[in-house]
């Protein structure tokens, strides 16, 4: 791989004018940046282990000593603030070790107390990209490009001409430094081989007037808003939900076979109620489990049991023992099934009985089992119905709030029932208009305007996370390592509700799901009420999925954290918010990549972690890698710390924004592993 | 990361002009930042332009393995439109240029977003404090507000005769940073104040 440049942005002051800056001053406590563009190469900088002996000689107390990485982010010096502000207080001068943006925001944050700059900024020519090589820009706000195919004459020619050589050129070296070539040389060169006529382009002037600090600001302060609009971080993928959007909720045909899987749910596996040979009906609890987290499973279809075998599993690698049952065709319901009209009498008890006899879990795609919610041994204040939908391509929420709203709030009101809440919150982002009006209207109906709000949500991916989500309609902050039950919320997606509507007042088990099957290699694509334990290959037949070539990538669940699937054996499952078939990334890239500390990762993470030091912990090839962290205060791989790996949501913002492509996911899954490890 | 605009639509058009097939390229590494990506769009569709997207043209390994995905399209192409800052169009013409492999002879290579200068040249995204990157750090003593950036004439012995109700004479919507200065030094009291220091003449010279 190509050597990348390093764009260091700054280094120590000389060591006579330290000396001579801190003479008169003594109880330093020392900000340092761990310098951006660069490739990742230590924790500490070098300069801050030249600093610190300077300091010692010098007989000066250093309080504190705090590494922060990419400080000219205002929010890090924030959320950072209770490390170090004890040390903070006790000390009597602030020495920055960073780059003049560094510098200039620390003493913004720190507001009346002095800070002193220990280093030099380094001037760059230019500005280099995202990624490290030596084509720069100048930012000039009239690119010329163009006109000289793709070589700057800005940032290639000393003179900065747009107008051609000066004169001055000598055997194709600069005339203002021997050892520069001549921009316009190089140009020339290029134009021969584009045979493009230079000559024949009306004289371009150079608008020194369009590069206008307002413009870049005001550009600068829409980012930031943007990056902090709701919660830190998050980004802002192509949704792609146009695909599904507009397509009405399609029921799917009676599969002829099903495979039912005993474990659908976060928990316990299930015991098979049923042997093979036996007949079933629609409705039939044929699987159940005494642990407390755990959900029965119902057959889906009437017919009789085929085979009863571990088979492949789309959230389980290992495979699950599956129910095969083959349909007669008949859709006899099991006596179970029945109406209840006399639901509103029910107790809490009884409801959450019911809520757990017909195996409803969390259909966003975590698959809790919804009733353990409901017995929390903590007083619950607040209910979230979630129909945010914030991953891109999937539209299942979406259209299920459109076409059954009514549903969707009767199933509230019964969990509004079992908490005993005269308030709830259905959060929904903006970017579903329908949605919105389809709930407002039926809430407006049923005169339940003042026990049900819409939390209006801004469009950014993960703000359907519940954490992100909690902190925006409640204002809490669910504690890490914590669940929203410690701050007295518990958050159900709306097709969740919409299940247990059924659930109650039907008394139908959770034996079907909205699915949304799409992606560029999909045909039709639609929005499918599917039976659980169809399987994924009939689903993607019918939908017309092109994938004999090979060239696809199946994920059940969203672009950014649907499970990748190796085999199409699988079953539709309760928590198959979708079926994407996209195709392969476009080319692969060597193993050999680096981080190259754009910090990216870190101005999107919404947990407000430093995903490039799981990346850096894991693939560095220094012996004392754990002793430099531990050294930055960060502790990545205990999960009680703030920065700990233990505290991802796996949302994958990280990895989308890295501008060297690392897999960082994998590379924190294994991070995490390891950290449980260090635990136990 | 750098700031772009789409370059104006005429302009664009002119190069389009009698061109049968060119080779369109999105690159939406900045999008995240600061990229015209509706405004793109728009102007492709409104012209009927097909295009392929792909982020980090900046990144080199990226890049290079791009050019032999679409060596064909490109062979095929009579012109190149690149959407990206000048660094992208920069570095993918030069992957271009020395690709021996490939057919080059004759294409083209058009700009399609003008890159303007962003404050700083921050590490994360756009900040508001900015740095020219003088090599001669002056904050020590101008209580950490950067003279040669907040001053439109990067002034280091004070502010000049102009300014106006605290505004620059230069630009009327921008504070004088002198002015900045001075409020701040009064309230952290002669902490590190410029005005008790010698006069810092700047070296223009340690700029290479
Ligand atoms: S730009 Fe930001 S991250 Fe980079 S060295 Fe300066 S302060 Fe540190
Ligand atoms: S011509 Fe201007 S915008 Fe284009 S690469 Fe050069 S400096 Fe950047
Ligand atoms: S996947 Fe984890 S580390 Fe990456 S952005 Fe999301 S929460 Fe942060
Ligand atoms: S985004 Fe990637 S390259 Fe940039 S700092 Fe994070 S891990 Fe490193
Ligand atoms: S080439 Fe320019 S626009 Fe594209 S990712 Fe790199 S810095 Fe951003």
């Amino acid at each position: 791989m190509e050597k990348l440049l390093d764009y260091t942005k700054y280094k120590l002051k000389p060591k006579e004018e330290i000396v001579e800056l801190i003479k008169d001053k003594d109880n330093l406590f020392v900000f340092v940046c761990g310098k951006c563009y660069k490739e990742f190469a230590s924790v500490i900088p070098e300069d801050c282990k030249e600093l610190y002996p300077i300091l010692k000689e010098n007989g000066k107390n250093v309080v504190e000593c705090e590494t922060i990485d990419f400080l000219c982010n205002r929010h890090h010096l924030d959320i950072r603030k209770s490390g170090f502000q004890d040390g903070l207080k006790k000390s009597d001068n602030v020495l920055v070790l960073s780059c003049g943006v560094g510098i200039q925001t620390v003493a913004n944050f720190l507001e009346d107390k002095p800070v002193y700059a220990v280093a030099d900024t380094i001037p760059q020519e230019g500005q280099h990209g995202i990624a490290l090589y030596n084509n720069k820009c100048a930012g000039c706000a009239t690119c010329f490009l163009t006109a000289t195919q793709g070589i700057c004459p800005i940032t290639n020619c000393t003179k900065e001409l747009v107008n051609g050589p000066c004169g001055g050129a000598k055997n194709g070296k600069c005339e203002v430094s021997k050892d520069k070539d001549c921009g316009w040389e190089k140009i020339n060169q290029r134009l021969k081989v584009t045979e493009f006529n230079f000559w024949e382009l009306p004289v371009q002037f150079h608008k020194y007037n369009r590069v206008n600090f307002k413009i870049s600001n005001k550009y600068n302060t829409a980012v930031r808003e943007k990056r902090s609009r709701n919660f830190y971080g998050g980004v802002y993928p192509f949704e792609n939900k146009e695909y599904t959007s507009e397509k009405p909720i399609q029921q799917f045909p009676e599969p002829e076979t099903v495979e039912i899987p005993l474990s659908q749910h976060t928990g316990a596996v299930c015991e098979s109620l049923v042997k093979v040979g036996d007949v079933v009906k629609v409705g039939q609890k044929i699987g159940d489990s005494k642990s407390f987290i755990s959900a029965p499973v119902h057959s889906s279809v009437s017919g009789k049991v085929t085979a009863i075998e571990t088979k492949p599993h789309p959230v389980i690698p290992s495979g699950v023992t599956t129910i095969t049952i083959k349909a007669d065709g008949k859709n006899e319901y099991h006596e179970s099934v029945k109406a209840n009209k006399e639901y509103e009498k029910l107790s809490k008890d009884n409801l959450i009985d019911i809520i757990r006899d017909k195996g409803i879990v969390g259909l966003g795609g975590a698959q809790f089992p919804t009733y353990v919610k409901f017995k929390s041994p903590k007083p619950i204040d607040t209910l979230i119905l979630n129909g945010c939908e914030c991953e891109p391509y999937v539209t299942a929420d979406d259209r299920l709030m459109i076409e059954h709203p009514e549903e969707i709030v009767g199933g509230m009101k019964i969990l509004m029932k079992i908490l005993g809440l005269q308030k709830g919150y259905i959060a929904i982002e903006t970017n579903k208009p329908q949605a919105i009006e389809a709930v407002k209207k039926t809430i407006n109906n049923l005169n339940l305007t003042s026990a049900i709000e819409i939390a209006e949500l801004p469009t950014k991916y993960p703000q359907g996370s519940e954490r992100m989500l909690i902190k925006k309609v409640t204002g809490k902050d669910v504690p890490l390592g914590g669940l929203p039950l410690d701050v007295g919320v518990v958050v159900n997606n709306v097709g969740t509700s919409f299940a247990v509507y059924n659930a109650v007042v039907n008394g139908l088990p959770l034996i079907k799901r909205i699915v949304t099957v799409t992606g560029e290699k999909i045909k039709n694509k639609l929005n499918l009420e599917v039976k659980i334990g169809t399987p994924v290959s009939e689903i993607l037949d019918y939908c017309g999925a092109d994938l004999k070539d090979g060239d696809y990538v199946l994920k059940m669940g969203g672009p950014m954290m649907g499970l990748l699937q190796k085999s199409l054996e699988v079953p539709v499952i309760k928590g198959t918010t979708s079926l994407l078939v996209t195709k392969k990334p476009d080319i692969k890239l060597s193993s050999e990549r680096s981080c190259i500390k754009c910090g990216r990762c870190v101005d999107v993470c919404p947990m407000e972690l430093y995903p490039l030091y799981y990346w850096y912990y894991k693939n560095s090839k220094s012996q004392n890698v754990k002793a430099e962290l531990d050294n930055t205060g960060l502790d990545i791989l205990n999960s009680k710390s703030k920065h700990g790996a233990t505290n991802c949501i796996e949302c994958g913002c990280c990895e989308y924004i890295c501008s060297s492509k690392l897999p960082l996911i994998d590379n924190i899954k294994e991070m995490k592993k390891e950290a449980r490890e260090v635990k136990s | 990361m750098l700031i772009t605009e789409i370059k104006p639509k005429e302009e664009i058009l002119a190069f389009l002009k009698e061109k049968k097939s060119i080779f369109v390229i999105q690159c939406y590494g900045c999008k995240e930042v600061v990229y015209p990506f509706d405004e793109i769009q728009k102007f492709l569709q409104e012209n009927s332009i097909n295009y392929v997207l792909q982020d980090y043209l900046c990144n080199h390994e990226y890049s290079k393995e791009y050019i032999n995905k679409c060596k064909e399209q490109i062979e095929n192409a009579e012109m190149l439109l690149i959407f990206s800052c000048g660094v992208g169009v920069q570095s993918f013409s030069e992957m271009l240029y020395n690709n021996t492999e490939l057919k080059i002879k004759g294409k083209k290579v058009y700009a399609g977003c003008d890159t303007l200068y962003v404050n700083g040249f921050q590490g994360l995204t756009a900040t508001e404090p900015n740095c020219a990157q003088c090599r001669k750090c002056h904050l020590n003593y101008t209580c950490a507000i950067c003279p040669i950036t907040s001053c439109s004439k990067s002034l280091l012995n004070g502010q000049c005769g102009g300014v106006k109700n605290g505004k620059c004479e230069v630009d009327k919507e921008m504070d004088c940073g002198w002015e900045k200065i001075f409020k701040k030094s009064e309230k952290m009291k002669d902490k590190n104040c410029v005005l008790d220091e010698k006069i810092h003449l700047h070296d223009f010279k340690i700029i290479p």
